[in-house]
């Protein structure tokens, strides 16, 4: 009976230990650009809490002016390790977007869970989808997007291209209108009896044979071309750039950045 | 000239049997081989006369036959009998494949292909309105053809490879030469102008090890009819008929090219042999729905060709089915891949 009483109190320590950072007040918008208005960071700093309950992966937006002469990624992780110490979590999951207004530059990185579900190719579809958006101003819409990708790309197996069109719905269901068409057709079709002879049927194969064959060499034609090269992105849309990195804390992440 | 065939032992009609190959008496049971039966058959050379009268020797009935008929039986007295002037001279058939599927077995098999069909309303699968069931030997032409072709083509090999910052296709262009014997045994096309020849060329293949020299008690108790088309007539559908077969063993022959253009084939088919051939086919009239349908069955390895009617709803069903079905797979597949992201 002690026993029982010492572990149900336990657990209930440990129960509010695990849950005390999810209820206590904390900052994951910095808006320190001024690009949103305050009614709209409340219902992201909301949106991101309940991420947050649902995935225990901090969604951080964090836009400056100023990057006091740093990469907008060196910026990203300084700014990310001394928030790292003062969530003080026990898991370091974290989903980044940063603005600097400064170069137009957007940087999105991935901590943790984040860094194996958001890696650098799906940050690249993220970018694809939010990037418009902050090149026509529109901040509030492309941060709300870049939750919802966060959010329905965390839900998916790493390695799996989440914008496949094999998971189009419109194109499984044309996939399936077109095959059943196709049996049945081929069912109706054939449903008076097929034909069942071949080629082969009857021919001959003791008496059918190659009498002479000649097989000569007349000219030849070379045509080249050049190698795509390796490291051609596609071009366009100014400044692109990949890849993760370890910030200085030593805290490795995905990430990719582009200009708006 | 009408040959019966009276039984040595009762004197009854007898008929070919095809559950045992020989012909029957249906009054005392008596069975007699064909090969060693003695030929009755007169080979007296007959004009050919349309008008010609048949008279039945059992009951002395006029026999009511159309002009290509070469056996039947008689409508008042049921005896089978062969027109013996329409099966000699020079339209005595060489050979015959005799059928092995009674009438009993061919009932029984047409019901079960009815069964099977997947598109078949429910009311033609029981198959309970089957009007007539007729035991057919088709008259067919089985050729033995001698093709030489000749073929000039240009055939490329493609090689691709890289060297530096450049890849490099470099295309090799051929003379290619055959000069192929291609030959083409027993090649059946159906010489009676009441059969679909569609209908007959999907009845194909017969069994041809079940060729027997030509007897007239072979067609006692089955319909026949002579040839309307002779062998000379037929012999362009028979080239067109190996066209492809042709095409495909000059394909078989040009091998190792990435692709072949040919820019001529110079073919010339001789017909070496050609056979009169009777073959044995049961034609099912079935009603349904207010119309007849017509279908036939391979005599002797009961395949069964013509169009049965399509049920809408059926259709619809599997249509249905399969569609649903693969789009629910591949949202079940999705949803494994995905770890359960994307339904």
């Amino acid at each position: 009976m002690k026993l029982l009483w010492k572990t149900s109190i336990l657990f209930t320590f440990l129960f509010f230990l695990l849950i005390s950072p999810a209820l206590a007040d904390v900052q994951r918008i910095y808006d320190h650009a001024d690009l949103l208005t305050d009614e709209q960071v409340q219902e992201l700093e909301k949106q991101a809490a309940n991420y947050f309950e649902e995935w225990n992966t901090d969604f951080i937006i964090i836009t400056t002016e100023d990057t006091n002469g740093k990469t907008i990624m060196k910026y990203m992780q300084d700014f990310t390790d001394e928030l790292k110490d003062e969530f003080n979590r026990q898991e370091d999951n974290m989903a980044v977007i940063t603005i600097d207004m400064d170069s137009r530059m957007v940087d999105i990185a991935g901590f943790g869970i984040a860094e194996k579900y958001i890696d650098d190719e799906r940050i690249e579809l993220i970018l694809d989808h939010v990037t418009p958006y902050f090149s026509q101003g529109d901040y509030y819409k492309a941060f709300k997007l870049f939750f919802e990708k966060a959010d329905e790309y965390l839900d998916i197996r790493p390695g799996v291209n989440p914008e496949s069109v094999f998971f189009n719905t419109f194109f499984q269901l044309a996939v399936a209108v077109v095959l059943a068409a196709i049996i049945v057709f081929l069912m109706a079709y054939t449903s008076g009896g097929r034909v069942t002879v071949t080629s082969g049927t009857y021919l001959n194969r003791s008496s059918s044979r190659i009498i002479s064959k000649r097989d000569r060499y007349l000219r030849k034609t070379v045509t080249r071309r050049k190698k795509p090269s390796a490291n051609n992105n596609g071009g366009g849309g100014g400044f692109r750039g990949g890849g993760g990195g370890i910030t200085g804390a030593g805290r490795s992440h995905s990430g990719g950045r582009r200009g708006f | 000239m009408v040959i019966h065939y009276k039984c040595p032992n009762c004197g009854s009609d007898m008929a070919f049997d095809a559950e045992s190959g020989a012909l029957s008496c249906g009054n005392c049971g008596r069975q007699d081989n064909i090969e060693d039966f003695s030929d009755e058959f007169i080979e007296t050379v007959f004009e050919e006369d349309e008008a010609k009268e048949y008279h039945c020797n059992n009951c002395g009935a006029n026999i009511v036959t159309d002009a290509d008929t070469t056996a039947t039986s008689c409508s008042f007295c049921g005896a089978a009998v062969v027109l013996a002037d329409r099966v000699s001279g020079i339209l005595a058939p060489s050979l015959v494949i005799p059928f092995t599927i009674s009438k009993r077995q061919a009932e029984e098999a047409f019901i079960k292909w009815c069964r099977k069909g997947l598109l078949t309303p429910r009311g033609f699968m029981s198959a309970s309105r089957i009007k007539k069931i007729t035991g057919i030997y088709v008259p067919f032409w089985l050729y033995d053809l001698k093709n030489e072709a000749k073929v000039h083509a240009v055939g490329t090999r493609v090689r691709t490879y890289s060297r530096g910052e450049y890849i490099y296709t470099e295309t090799k262009y051929y003379d290619v030469y055959r000069d192929l014997r291609i030959d083409f045994s027993r090649v059946p096309v159906d010489a009676s102008e009441k059969m679909d020849d569609k209908l007959m060329d999907k009845l194909e293949p017969y069994q041809y090890s079940d060729l027997k020299d030509f007897k007239t008690p072979y067609l006692a108790g089955y319909i026949a009819e002579k040839y309307n088309y002779d062998a000379k007539e037929l012999f362009p559908r028979v080239k067109e008929k190996m066209n492809k077969p042709l095409d495909d063993f000059i394909r078989s022959t040009v091998s190792g090219y990435t692709s072949v253009r040919y820019k001529n084939k110079n073919i010339t088919t001789k017909s070496r042999k050609s056979l009169y051939t009777m073959l044995p086919v049961w034609m099912v009239y079935y009603d349904y729905d207010q119309s007849e349908h017509i279908f036939a069955m391979n005599g002797q390895t009961g395949k069964v060709v013509g169009k049965p009617p399509l049920s809408k709803g059926k259709i619809a069903a599997w249509f249905g089915g399969i569609a649903g079905g693969s789009f629910l797979l591949m949202k079940i597949i999705s949803f494994i891949v995905t770890g359960g992201g994307i339904l």
